[in-house]
């Protein structure tokens, strides 16, 4: 059995087990719940972090993301995958979050790099092994990825998430299409749009 | 012109989706022209930085917090009656609801569609738009209709209400044009105890009109109302509602503030 066809039928079998807790769920299960949850998390926590820029906000966020989902849950009719589902909610519970913050001006009150290296989750030099990159290597990264999150915190809400869902966490352009309730061509070119912004954004930071 | 066409390709070749043959053509592009090669290497340069976001632990408390929230709201075990209760149920009950509070309204409320005439009994509010403001008091009050323009209204009690109804009917009936308007089609308060008519006399025997009614009931008009009827003597017709109430009758009328 080749590579490919053994990673589709890995596939194949997370998706049935995620289908069972997802019926279990949708009988009032709470333990399978928390199983979907612990399936799911990471890649939320992540998404939410980079729209938002705020580990605090991106936890509480996440929190009310999965709230919702289990509320949810009963009108899931297996039509989409669960994860386009999941990232719907997601989605407009993010631009809900956004807006809420922005009226609070959360956005404009941070100052320009505050807290954010702190935030980035990032393991200090002093406990990285031996074989890793040097102390120096390890800043500019760090310093990268924090320019990057920068320059997507600068961005649209919009071109944001499409770079996140695309860019940081691989979304296909089908998968993208039916969370966005877009055409692929717009996705496509919106995302082409995001790119290009933050090319500029990161290229005027870099210079 | 062959720069940009090869730039606009750069975000399709970042995701591979360009066709063998251009992608072909944008790599020996890109390994003859230096301008378009650094601004491809920058866009890569970019994607590769986004790809390379570190992935960040979720707190490991997460999920525990989001069950306890679940727990405190109630959300932790569905109540089973609730899942077996038919989905239609919450808007049947809604609709019931809606339909009892319309029915309840409609019958508080005074006559203002015409298929209410067809239940003169489940109307027992009706109210008029003259006199000095007073505050409406508890009870039964009188609406003028629905004709736009203001009528003066003139309250008419009588002992006998059929009998005097009668005699209303006749002495309207000896003027040579008092038609009564609109009877049949006119929104006014009908009951076995009180009547409220329309008519249309000429100017010049409204005093007469006035003097009939006089000798039917007690005429209760107020003197402003006398005043501005006075004044419009001259017109060619004068419309009137008057309100024909009997003697021990439940209704009673409420003037309102115009």
């Amino acid at each position: 059995m080749d590579r490919r066809s053994l990673a589709q039928k890995s596939s194949s079998v997370k998706h049935k087990e995620e289908q069972l807790l997802v019926d279990r769920c949708q009988q009032g299960d709470r333990d399978s719940f928390a199983k979907l949850m612990q399936l799911h998390q990471r890649q939320i926590y992540n998404f939410t972090y980079r729209m938002l820029g705020s580990a605090e906000e991106a936890e509480d966020l996440t929190q009310d993301i999965f709230i919702a989902v289990f509320k949810g849950i009963k009108s899931f009719r297996g039509e989409a995958k669960f994860s386009t589902w999941l990232y719907r909610i997601a989605l407009n519970q993010t631009r809900n979050r956004i807006k809420y913050l922005a009226r609070r001006n959360f956005f404009a009150k941070r100052t320009k790099r505050e807290g954010l290296e702190e935030d980035m989750g990032l393991e200090t030099p002093e406990t990285l092994p031996d074989s890793g990159p040097t102390p120096e290597q390890w800043a500019m990264t760090k310093d990268l990825a924090a320019q990057v999150q920068e320059c997507l915190n600068q961005m649209g809400r919009q071109a944001q998430q499409i770079l996140i869902l695309r860019d940081v966490q691989g979304f296909s352009y089908e998968e993208l299409s039916e969370m966005l309730s877009l055409k692929p061509g717009t996705v496509k070119s919106r995302l082409h749009r995001a790119r290009n912004a933050l090319h500029q954004c990161l290229a005027g930071k870099l210079e | 012109m062959d720069c940009r066409k090869y730039q606009s390709q750069f975000n399709s070749y970042l995701d591979r989706d360009l066709s063998p043959t251009e992608r072909e053509k944008l790599q020996f592009h890109l390994s003859e022209c230096l301008l378009c090669y650094r601004q491809w290497s920058s866009l890569q340069k970019t994607h590769e930085l986004l790809r390379q976001l570190p992935t960040l632990d979720p707190p490991e408390h997460l999920s525990a917090v989001v069950m306890a929230r679940l727990k405190d709201r109630g959300f932790h075990q569905p109540l089973k009656f609730l899942t077996t209760l038919p989905r239609w149920l919450p808007m049947g009950v809604g609709v019931a609801l809606f339909l009892l509070i319309s029915v309840a309204l409609w019958q508080v409320m005074p006559s203002q569609y015409p298929w209410q005439s067809l239940f003169p009994s489940s109307r027992k509010n009706v109210t008029t738009s003259i006199g000095p403001s007073e505050q409406p008091q508890e009870g039964i009050t009188i609406r003028r209709g629905d004709s736009a323009s203001p009528v003066p209204v003139m309250v008419l009690r009588v002992k006998d209400f059929s009998r005097a109804h009668q005699a209303l009917e006749s002495m309207l009936r000896s003027f040579d044009k008092p038609m009564p308007q609109k009877r049949g089609a006119n929104p006014s308060f009908h009951s076995d105890s009180a009547q409220l008519i329309d008519v249309q006399v000429p100017g010049q025997r409204f005093p007469h009109l006035l003097r009939e009614l006089d000798k039917i009931g007690h005429l209760d008009h107020s003197e402003v109302e006398m005043h501005r009827l006075a004044n419009s003597q001259q017109k060619k017709s004068i419309s009137i509602r008057i309100v024909i109430i009997g003697n021990g009758s439940d209704v009673e009328i409420r003037r309102l503030p115009k």
